[in-house]
Parts: structure tokens; sequence; C-alpha cells
């Protein structure tokens, strides 16, 4: 990660998961566990959140900001796939092998965010199941919303 | 639709269902609540399975066949958006509000399948947190492979398009 996390106190992170939109009727206990998993971060314009081929250990919920996601092809000019602005989460290859990430994120204003670590989510995936599934819940609404944005401009 | 379901095919049902690659690792609890909400389907070649706007109350696992994704287009051919093939999920849009279908879909070989009430699952998945989470964790692998094809394809039609300009 090229980013540089700024340490919270916890009852902050807390606060701060517990207002995101993505998180909204999450228990009290779901936003304990997350956060600990939690740092808040903050990008500059341009500035690389992950490059397409880098190992994915993590996602991010977007607080304020805009993220692109860029195609790369080679020499030529990236091409822009999708943008993920605020109240948002980024990144799923973290979720299942082979963690790679598929796309290169990049903020197109400055942006801070919530990056979870994958790592200590994914260790946590079978032993809380009401938290995952919530979790895989959420984020299978944001998908299945991103896969027929991306199909229904994949027919024009 | 053609269902083939009656009473005395439960077990057929059972077999078929916790055959189903999408579901494999799946505990024999919830392979019986699914079972619950199943039912077998077939569909010619040719054959319509659903229409864009139409209600979105269920999903198919395809077992053999294939299936095309189409948008509509007006005064032209429908544009293929995508195929689903045997061992794949076909049907999204009946997991979230609107519950409207987003794509018109059409067996393009003889295609046999699993249906499932998607209606009555969802509650069940929320009654079932062991099943709403093996259900959900395996959906979301096959979403985000999906979403990642379709948006690589997008980027090489943007790519064709800047090409052309």
């Amino acid at each position: 990660m090229n980013d540089t996390p700024t340490t919270a106190g916890v009852s902050e992170i807390e606060g701060r998961l517990a207002a995101h939109p993505f998180l909204k009727g999450m228990q009290p206990h779901a936003i304990k566990v997350l956060s600990q998993a939690a740092v808040a971060t903050h990008f500059d314009t341009d500035q690389v959140i992950f490059k397409a081929g880098e190992p994915a250990n993590g996602f991010y919920l977007i607080e304020n900001g805009r993220v692109i996601l860029e195609s790369p092809q080679g020499n030529q000019a990236s091409v822009v796939v999708d943008s993920v602005g605020p109240g948002e989460p980024l990144g799923w290859s973290w979720l299942f092998p082979p963690y790679e990430w598929q796309f290169d994120a990049r903020a197109a204003e400055p942006t801070s965010a919530i990056c979870f670590s994958g790592i200590m989510l994914r260790q946590h995936r079978d032993e809380d199941l009401t938290l995952s599934h919530e979790l895989f819940k959420r984020m299978s609404d944001v998908m299945v919303r991103r896969l027929q944005a991306a199909r229904r401009r994949l027919a024009h | 639709m053609k269902t083939e379901h009656r009473p005395g095919d439960r077990p057929e049902l059972e077999r078929r269902v916790a055959a189903h690659p999408f579901l494999i690792g799946m505990g024999p609890r919830e392979i019986n609540l699914l079972i619950d909400c199943a039912l077998l389907t077939r569909f010619e070649a040719g054959q319509t399975i659903f229409r864009t706007g139409e209600t979105a109350n269920r999903f198919y696992l395809i077992e053999r066949g294939k299936v095309a994704l189409e948008a509509e287009s007006v005064g032209e051919s429908p544009v293929l958006i995508d195929t689903v093939q045997a061992g794949d999920l076909l049907g999204w849009s009946w997991l979230f509000p609107p519950y409207r279908w987003h794509f018109d879909t059409r067996a393009i070989e003889p295609t046999t399948a699993i249906f499932f009430y998607g209606t009555v699952l969802r509650e069940y998945c929320e009654r079932d947190t062991v099943l709403g989470y093996e259900l959900f964790k395996r959906m979301s692998e096959v979403m985000i492979r999906r979403l990642q094809a379709a948006r690589t394809a997008l980027s090489e039609a943007l790519k064709n398009a800047q090409v052309a300009v």
C-alpha cells in the first residue's frame, strides 16, 4: 500500500465506522470487531491506492472524495472502467483467490477512507458467521449494482 | 417454463441440488433448506427464461446447456452481454430492490437447471446465518468474477472506441 495511515483512537474509528453508510444498521458488536481491523487513511489527488497484479490484502470504505478504477494498457493510456464515491466500498479482490488486484485504483480528488485488513477479516470470517453474512450481503448489493452498470455500459 | 417437479421427485431433486458445483461443500442441513425452495426445470434452445422489467423472484443453477444474457436494443437485434454455462448461477436481481430483471435471458442450447424461489430463500437466509453466509459467500465469488470480466470487456470496448476516434 502506498498510503500513510494516520493513527486514530479506537473510539474515533468506531464512530467513523458506525457513521459510514455501508455499515448502517450493523450491531455495535460487529462495529467493534471491524474497528480492530481498521485504520483511517487519506489520499491526495492522483495518489495511487493499489495497482493491478499487486497482492490484495484489504479493502476501503470511502468517506469523502472519489477514486477511479483503471485498466492498465501497457504503453498506452489507462482506460477508466469505474469510479467509487463517498459511502461506497472499494476493493473485492482480497476476498477470494488469487487475492490480486485486477485494476489500478487512484484518487481523483482528495479522499479520506477507512482501510481494512483483509487478512484479519478473513481469519475472522468462519468464526463469526453473523458478521460475515452481513458483510457479504452488503457487498453483494454493491457488486450487483456495479455489475449491472458495467453491463449496461457494455450494451451501448 | 417447463417444471419437471412431481412429489415423487424429491430424491432426484436432492441428488441434483447436492451435486451442483455451486453448492459443493454445503452441509446437509443447508442443502435441505435449499431443496425446500427448489424445482427442476428445462428450457429448449431459443426459449426465453426471463425478460427485462419482469419481477425477479428467482434464480437458476445451470446444470447443462448455455444461456445468453441480452440487452434490448430498439430496432436492432439484441446485444449479447454475457453467457452463463453449466455449473454457473443465473440471476441476481431477486436479491435487491427493485426486484426487476435488468436483461433478457434465452437458452441457446437445450438447458437443464435447478430453479430456486429467491423470495422464500431470502427469508431463510435472514433466519439461518449459516445458510445465509454460505450462499452469499458463493454468490459474491461469482459476482466478482463476472464484474471483473464485464469491466475488462468494457475497457476493451472503450480502448477500441478511442482508437476509432
